[in-house]
């Protein structure tokens, strides 16, 4: 809501027409002859060797996954395989006028894109830069595999059986493939050579590839993004949303200076006419033709067209004319791409949805046979010299394929020598100040930030003399977010925030006040309200090299992120062998007051998926810690922050929130308060509330607690824990999530598990009831009390004589709850 | 070479025993054959001798320790020699014994009284704590959730010294009682879980009493009798029945030949092992969902030893002879007095006889050996008159009582055994007969 655009309702009610401009629909018409001038014989040759080895590679895989066998050679692949015969040369002409600085990103059936797009790298690199990405990859271990084949001829031959062996052996889940097996065929990649993640969710490349985008422009970086999707992805939700992001207005007319304009992505569809088993034109979408949906999304059209992908010169052409449209920074671009796909779904499709005649029709336009015919009526090549270079491709083909199944040279993991082969890639675990050593784009110097000099006339502590600090000159949770977060954007220039109402607002709860007047538009932005966009491009943005804060401004709405929390920022570290880091904090706003879809505690859903962190600070000093350190990492963050909490002042730490900057490790919980006769463990705002029991604990019952903020959920140290136990043989674990499938259940099992000996009661979780959040009026029958905590302790703890319970802790009444599902 | 001894294992469900005496000290010279220690299971007495020479140069275990079976008890060896390694004690053991003096010594003026609760749920802290402490669990008052004893129940026990407890038990003062239910309400947990302040009671400076560590066989039998009159629904059945004839038979058979002495207790043991065969409920284990009814009869007789009771069995007495019998009553008797019975003979038997007519016990309840489903008790022999045309004459009258386990049969057919049991000793001539 920039106040430099006015809404004037005079021109938004006046009586108007939208208009529409054609949509190209395969335009493209040159022959052969025609486009001498642009392609060599060499040129137009290696575009039908590329094709080739595609084709050969696909019918490898679906002859082994058929048969057992290809060219001889027995072999039994369990695993997945999405092939692409009848696509080539829609894959090949995208990848003809790209570089290794060009990214494209794929989907579940994307063999042919990359092998496109390496072949592509190879022959645009020199043989120094090929034999440095070969060197440097795995320590050369892939190239040392490869080297063994034999005496290879030119170094661009050596490259291109690395590229084969390395998706080959990553195909059938080897340590030795790209990604030491951990992807397999449907998160294949190759960084070195610009071709980033497939992914085998549908449609989750789109908003991913959004955010390489935004990382080239905000930190102007050389290339072009390509999302390769599907037709039928068109259809869900995060693509239409990536879509939307990628189109904002703001990109062209609120960024400014090299920054303006808009994002040089192209949204490609390969068009192969299915997903799965539904005909897309006709029966599961009504587009009739893809293209049309470009008309819709903004005045530029996202300059729509459709192209035909049997042709590998029409494409290329498509390309050259987008990528100039991009370069004049008008993007970005929607591509429909005809194709169609000859093979079925996988191997096991019987096409039961389709004619053998459509199949036969599509066969006959054979982009194999028609390029090569067209090139022998050109006088390119003669007959025998495309059927000597099928025949080396498949001798070629059948050298890898005796190398990537043979388990000397390519074994796989051994987990049982080395149980840590997977759980290593989970985290980097490392720790990097900035991700890019230059300038910091900011608008003001840190100290005449307002914000900045208001938090430095606060007081920093709760009390002061010993006389409480009155609300509006206390050092608050928000302020502490705010402090590690301004401090971050002055250090590391890559570092971008963006969410709902993150700029000029200043984020839902004030967090970010201030930060608008520090910060450019390209590092600080408001998104369009669609959680698995932001989360989506933060993935991306992370991927290409970026660090990058996130907001979903209610956990709520992490559902509506779920496919990018839980598929994609948690999974691609481990998926990629630890080849991309994924320095994305995303911060979790956690709600109260706001009913049934407003107050939700869903931490135990970020806590089930492997490959996320979890914190959840209750103060001040650990807000700030643990920011701080969660913006030095380079894992995925989810920081659950407390509505709550955002006006508290520091009550714990005596000394206050110290000035200056520090750190706090991740999977530290926190000693509150010191106890000896029961052990509290508290997540998030609960620790207040178990502060209250425990005073009332100590008055009337006599009884010692010891509270430990469990400040982190993933990872965990149990140690103090436990220790806290030994000491005290009794615990409650307290939270604000609804107690069914919590992560206070998951924490209160282990403690059973590893203190057994020492309690001398089960642990109990006070959580939530497992309903709806009522409102607010309500909410004190809903959240955990501090009378629940006494009233568990009694009930199933430690009895305490002479009191009387207000709820009800009884087995009896949890039998009950149970059976209702309540 | 120093060489360890260890603990046996006498049985195979001998977990651990006690060292009931050393025969060398420290220092002492030993040669093959000597017996370095006297230990016992809960069942029987051991002697364990040396099987090489040497000097004792270490004992782990002190007298009246229960030593886990085929742990290391003592060293012998060439003085000088390093016997460390053979300390298995760990280290909680040792420091276990200086905790338990401890507390024993501490002097209670205030005590509070427990009452215990019988509880068998007993949180794994709590647990520790006793066994750390030497503390009885099944003292303790359990306070806890579901009548869970709990860390606070053992550490009252220990507050109120391990020993005062059973005296304030008998202390017979009120019980004072309040809910802890929700409301304040009275939960079922309230009852049988109370506590009761006696403030101001008076002792005497000089109580005058020793204190002697129950032996591990005492600790057995309490815990057998009071687990059978806690598990199992016990009725006592007495009667009499006319012994002039087995009286007189055993007079017939002291005069004769037979050099086994055949007394009456023999002889009513031959009885039952007959009539039995006829009462399959009694001759026969309560398995609780199941019975296991016995094809022969398998003899329990109760052994009174200077160690305690025993209750060695003499196996399928249903098909010996009255002779037979007698002989393997009197051989397994003087190995359980000797302490040198076989463990396994100490168990298996599927009907017991015990017998305390000898001390001129006219009449008692004895208690079932679970999961058995009956046992005899053997009375004394009193004069008793019956009119017998139109006169009164005596008679030895001999009384048998029956306990039998009510929940594995009803009191009619307990009745019948004891009368046709009746029936087969005033006719023991028949009997022999058959």
């Amino acid at each position: 809501m920039p106040k430099s655009q006015h809404l004037d309702p005079k021109i938004l009610r006046a009586k108007s027409k939208i208009t529409f401009t054609d949509i190209p629909v395969n335009q493209y018409d040159k022959t052969i002859e025609e486009e001498k001038g642009n392609f060599s014989n060499k040129d137009f040759m290696r575009i039908f060797r590329d094709m080739a080895i595609i084709r050969e590679f696909e019918t490898m895989l679906n002859s082994i996954k058929t048969t057992n066998e290809y060219n001889g050679v027995e072999y039994n692949h369990p695993g997945p395989a999405h092939l692409s015969i009848g696509q080539e040369a829609s894959s090949v002409g995208q990848a003809y006028l790209l570089d290794k600085d060009d990214f494209i990103f794929g989907s579940h059936r994307s063999h042919g894109e990359i092998l496109a797009k390496g072949l592509s790298a190879i022959e645009k690199l020199t043989d120094k830069e090929l034999m440095e990405v070969m060197e440097e990859y795995f320590d050369g271990q892939i190239l040392r595999i490869v080297e063994k084949m034999g005496k290879h001829d030119t170094v661009k031959e050596l490259a291109m059986d690395f590229l084969l062996y390395g998706i080959l052996a990553e195909n059938f889940a080897r340590k030795t493939g790209f990604q030491r097996g951990l992807g397999g065929s449907m998160h294949l990649f190759f960084l070195p050579f610009g071709s980033y993640p497939n992914n085998a969710i549908v449609g989750g490349s789109a908003d991913i590839s959004v955010g390489a985008a935004l990382f080239k422009k905000v930190n102007s970086k050389k290339g072009i993004v390509i999302a390769n999707i599907g037709d039928a992805s068109l259809a869900c939700g995060p693509v239409w949303e990536g879509i939307a992001f990628a189109t904002m207005d703001q990109f062209k007319k609120l960024w400014e200076g090299d920054k303006q304009g808009g994002l040089k992505l192209i949204i490609n569809f390969f068009n192969n006419q299915y997903g799965m088993g539904g005909q897309t034109n006709g029966e599961t979408m009504g587009y009739k033709m893809l293209a049309r949906f470009g008309a819709g999304v903004n005045p530029e059209q996202m300059h729509s067209e459709r192209v035909d992908g049997y042709n590998p010169l029409a494409v290329i052409d498509a390309i050259k004319r987008k990528k100039k449209i991009l370069d004049e920074n008008n993007g970005p671009v929607l591509l429909d791409t005809l194709t169609y796909r000859v093979s079925g779904h996988s191997p096991s499709d019987a096409s039961s949805y389709r004619t053998k005649e459509e199949v036969e029709a599509w066969q006959d336009n054979d982009s194999l046979i028609e390029y090569r015919l067209n090139l022998i009526k050109a006088g390119v090549a003669v007959s025998d010299d495309f059927d000597t270079m099928l025949a080396s491709v498949k001798e070629r083909m059948t050298k890898i394929m005796k190398m990537a199944i043979d388990y000397d040279i390519s074994p796989r993991m051994d987990l049982v020598k080395e149980p840590d082969s997977i759980s290593k890639y989970m985290f980097s675990n490392t720790k990097v100040e900035k991700m890019e050593d230059r300038p910091v784009d900011v608008l003001q110097p840190l100290k005449e930030n307002e914000q900045v000099i208001r938090n430095s006339r606060k007081v920093r502590t709760a009390t002061l003399n010993g006389k409480p600090v009155p609300k509006l000159k206390q050092f608050q949770y928000r302020d502490a977010i705010f402090e590690a977060i301004i401090n971050r954007f002055y250090e590391d220039p890559t570092l971008i925030a963006y969410g709902e109402e993150n700029r000029d607002w200043g984020g839902a709860f004030a967090v970010y006040r201030g930060l608008t007047e520090a910060l450019p538009y390209h590092r600080l932005f408001n998104s369009p309200i669609a959680e698995a966009a932001i989360v989506g491009s933060a993935v991306g943005y992370a991927m290409s090299g970026g660090r990058v804060l996130v907001e979903l401004m209610y956990c709520d709405f992490l559902g509506r992120a779920g496919d990018e929390v839980f598929n994609q920022m948690a999974k691609w570290q481990a998926m990629s062998a630890g080849k991309l880091k994924m320095p994305v904090v995303l911060r979790v706003s956690v709600g109260s007051k706001y009913g049934a879809q407003h107050s939700q505690d869903w931490t135990a859903l970020a806590a089930h998926i492997p490959g996320l962190k979890c914190v959840f600070p209750a103060t001040p000093y650990d807000a700030k810690g643990l920011m701080n350190t969660a913006l030095t990492g380079t894992d995925p963050v989810i920081f659950f922050e407390s509505q709550r909490l955002y006006d508290t002042p520091e009550l714990f730490n005596e000394a206050g929130v110290p000035e200056e900057y520090y750190e706090i490790e991740i999977g530290e919980p926190d000693i509150k308060r010191v106890g000896s006769d029961v052990t509290i463990l508290t997540i998030g705002a609960t620790l207040y509330r178990a502060i209250e029991a425990a005073k009332e604990l100590e008055e009337k019952h006599g009884l010692s607690s010891e509270i430990i903020d469990a400040r982190t959920i993933v990872p965990f140290n149990y140690e103090k824990v436990l220790e806290s136990v030994k000491k005290t043989g009794r615990i409650v674990i307290v939270g604000d999530a609804c107690e069914r499938g919590s992560h206070m259940k998951d924490m209160a099992q282990n403690i059973s598990e590893m203190a057994f000996d020492d309690l001398d009661a089960p642990p109990v979780v006070v959580g939530a009831k497992n309903w709806i959040t009522p409102a607010y009026e309500l909410e004190n029958s809903f959240f955990p009390q501090p009378s629940w905590i006494i009233d568990a302790i009694h009930e199933k703890i430690l009895p305490l004589e002479g009191y009387v319970s207000t709820s009800n802790y009884t087995e009896r009444e949890q039998l009950r709850l149970n059976k209702l599902g309540v | 070479m120093a060489i360890p001894v260890i603990m046996p294992r006498q049985g195979q469900s001998v977990e651990s025993c006690i060292v009931t005496k050393w025969h060398k000290e420290v220092g002492e010279k030993v040669v093959v054959g000597d017996v370095l220690f006297s230990y016992e299971t809960d069942k029987a007495s051991f002697e364990e001798e040396a099987t090489v020479e040497g000097t004792m140069l270490v004992k782990f275990y002190e007298e009246w320790d229960d030593v886990p079976c085929l742990i290391n008890v003592c060293v012998i060896g060439n003085e000088g020699e390093s016997t460390s390694e053979f300390d298995q004690r760990d280290a909680d053991e040792v420091v276990e014994e200086d905790t338990a003096s401890k507390d024993t010594n501490k002097e209670v003026t205030t005590e509070e009284v427990i009452i215990s609760s019988g509880s068998d749920k007993v949180s794994p802290r709590a647990k520790n704590l006793a066994s750390k402490l030497n503390i009885d669990i099944s003292k303790a008052q359990a306070t806890g959730p579901n009548g869970r004893v709990i860390e606070r129940d053992i550490l009252k026990l220990k507050e109120l010294g391990i020993y005062a407890t059973s005296a304030a038990l008998s202390s017979g003062e009120k019980l004072q009682t309040s809910g802890t239910g929700i409301g304040g309400r009275m939960a079922v947990d309230d009852i049988g879980a109370v506590t009761t302040q006696v403030t101001g009671v008076e002792l005497p400076s000089e109580l005058g009493y020793r204190d002697e560590k129950i032996p591990n066989i005492r600790k057995m039998i309490s815990k057998a009798m009071s687990n059978s009159l806690q598990t199992t629904s016990q009725v006592t059945l007495t009667a009499s029945f006319d012994a002039t004839e087995i009286v007189a038979l055993r007079k017939k058979l002291k005069a004769s030949d037979i050099e086994v002495n055949v007394t009456l207790n023999d002889m009513i043991i031959f009885a039952v092992s007959r009539v039995l065969k006829n009462h399959a409920a009694l001759n026969a284990h309560f398995l609780g969902d199941t019975m296991r009814y016995f094809d022969h009869v398998h003899m329990g007789i109760a052994v009174d030893t200077e160690r305690g009771l025993l209750v060695p069995t003499v196996f399928n007495a249903d098909i010996r002879s009255l002779v037979s019998v007698a002989a393997a009553v009197k051989e397994v008797a003087i190995q359980a007095k000797e302490g040198i019975i076989n463990p396994d003979l100490l168990s298996g038997a599927s009907f017991t006889i015990t017998n305390l007519g000898t001390f001129g016990i006219e009449s008692f309840t004895p208690v079932l050996n679970p999961p058995q489903t009956g046992i005899l008790g053997v009375n004394t022999i009193t004069q008793r008159v019956k009119e017998i045309d139109g006169e009164l004459v005596t008679y030895p009258s001999m009384g048998l009582s029956l306990t039998f386990d009510h929940g594995a049969l009803d009191g009619a057919p307990a009745a019948r055994f004891l009368q046709e049991l009746n029936k087969a000793l005033e006719n023991f001539t028949i009997l022999l007969m058959q």
